[in-house]
């Protein structure tokens, strides 16, 4: 098991670990795969920067799947990362198990918050736009954020405070003002009511939202279980989406200025395609014919086009919803474990598994794991629903 | 999802697949494009295109360097180099 790409031996106080798709300076960063085994960065990412600032020693590189599109780290081309048979990203393991604030990680596909519910780990998904991607391995721009996991509420609310925050580099951030709004001590209204995603439970393993339903319940928050059909389609939209601008992004990787090169090659071409197809796995490849052919011009306006105006469907049903709700409660995985049986059986399994993490993904909104559900709330709502974790931690568990 | 247009794509993106990847792949492609057709059930003629996630403007920051790297560093991780040049195959028969 290969939980680290990269690490350094450190004596420091506060250590932390970034995921291989974050930059680092001082050691690699592959975002898991082959084309970038052992590439070192001439730069660091502004969260790796805003880390050290703070008196953060960024102790190591946590493995990741391929470009972060996996179930949960099992597409490395450093190995999967198992605990007990079970499945969990490597950053995960490494939060779990080590003397470490936390992880700061890059969610693309719903891999962390999978691992973090496995593991029964904190992740923060704030707000798109409220920390910086400067610096992060680019996967799919209009929906990755980067987000947070520790051992507690309050280690991800102290890591979360830390990378929040306007960076001018990252032309997609809101301004300073807004970005503070999701750190602590800003004001923000206490979570009263819930809505559960029905559509979303019937598909999942019921025991964690059951459990986190009955906490709310005595913790005197209203539950009300909505349909939230609407929901279902976030899957399929943030699948095309995703994958069309992967294809995009990794059109970088040819084998000339950096990265794998193939040995076998004759002409330019030979080198171009052979250092790729050598370089990807399986999971990444299908995932960038997928997302050329959504780019193609005979299915531009029925898949990426449609992609687009779903993703503003969800967003306004979000809207509807946060019309009456303070947050939505939304199962993370629809099993509470899974197996490398299971991503033998299926190497697309991600692409099914996505349909309880792509509703935040695809809208940008921010979510909070917590007793292995999620909660979703408003856009800047990170205060209220780590208040809401925080509680869940104290008198929940 | 044809094998034809997959080997189109293939070409565009600079992957070469075997027999069986191609059909592993198509099949792939067909249940995801099964998946998608679904959304068809969702009424978008009217809806308008969510490019941004968020309402962010355009930053614009001072045209100002800050910071430059020497060729050698920018050279550091290539494959292979020449006198300061990234080296590839003869282009030109």
């Amino acid at each position: 098991m290969n939980l680290y790409i990269d690490k350094k031996d450190s004596a420091a106080a506060k250590n932390v670990v970034v995921d291989d798709m974050i930059l680092t300076k001082d050691l690699a960063t592959t975002a898991g795969s082959k084309m970038l085994e052992g590439y070192k960065s001439l730069f660091a990412a502004e969260v790796v920067e805003k880390l050290e600032g703070a008196g953060y020693t960024v102790s190591g590189k946590a493995n990741v799947g391929e470009l972060a599109i996996d179930l949960a780290g099992e597409s490395s081309y450093f190995g999967a990362t198992e605990v007990d048979g079970k499945l969990t990203n490597a950053a995960s393991v490494i939060v779990k198990n080590e003397d470490v604030s936390g992880a700061v990680v890059l969610e693309v596909n719903g891999a962390n918050m999978r691992s973090a519910a496995f593991s029964d780990l904190v992740l923060v998904k704030p707000t798109y736009g409220t920390v910086s991607r400067y610096g992060t391995i680019p996967a799919a721009c209009s929906g990755e954020t980067v987000s947070v996991m520790a051992k507690t509420v309050a280690q991800a609310h102290e890591l979360l405070d830390t990378v929040a925050g306007y960076d001018c580099k990252d032309g997609t951030m809101h301004a300073d003002e807004k970005c503070a709004l999701i750190k602590s001590g800003a004001e923000f209204a206490p979570i009263k009511k819930v809505a559960i995603a029905k559509s979303l439970c019937d598909t999942a393993d019921a025991s964690k939202v059951d459990a986190f339903k009955a906490f709310l319940e005595k913790a005197g928050v209203e539950v009300t279980v909505v349909d939230a059909e609407v929901l279902t389609a976030a899957s399929a939209a943030w699948s095309a989406l995703m994958c069309a601008e992967l294809c995009n992004n990794v059109s970088r990787y040819d084998g000339v200025k950096y990265g794998y090169r193939t040995k076998n090659y004759k002409n330019i071409d030979e080198l171009y395609t052979n250092s790729r197809t050598e370089a990807f796995g399986m999971l990444l490849k299908s995932a960038i014919l997928y997302g050329s052919d959504a780019l193609s011009t005979s299915n531009y306006d029925k898949v990426y086009d449609k992609g687009l105006r779903v993703r503003r469907v969800i967003s306004e049903y979000f809207a509807s919803l946060f019309a009456e709700y303070d947050a939505v409660l939304i199962p993370v995985a629809s099993k509470n474990e899974y197996t490398m049986a299971d991503v033998e059986a299926d190497r697309y399994i991600s692409f099914k598994e996505n349909r309880f993490t792509a509703p935040a993904m695809i809208t940008g909104l921010p979510a909070v794991v917590v007793g292995g559900v999620q909660l979703v709330g408003k856009a800047f709502s990170e205060n209220a629903l780590l208040d809401l974790a925080e509680k869940y931690e104290k008198e929940g568990k | 999802m044809t094998k034809e247009v997959l080997l189109r794509l293939e070409s565009e993106n600079q992957l070469a697949l075997d027999d069986a990847q191609r059909d592993e792949i198509v099949a792939f492609m067909d249940a995801q494009n099964a998946e998608f057709e679904k959304l068809n059930a969702i009424d978008t003629e009217n809806v308008e295109r969510m490019v941004h996630v968020m309402p962010i403007l355009t930053v614009v920051r001072e045209d100002v360097m800050q910071k430059n790297f020497t060729r050698d560093e920018l050279q550091a991780g290539a494959p292979e180099t020449m006198d300061g040049y990234w080296q590839v195959p003869r282009l030109v028969e």
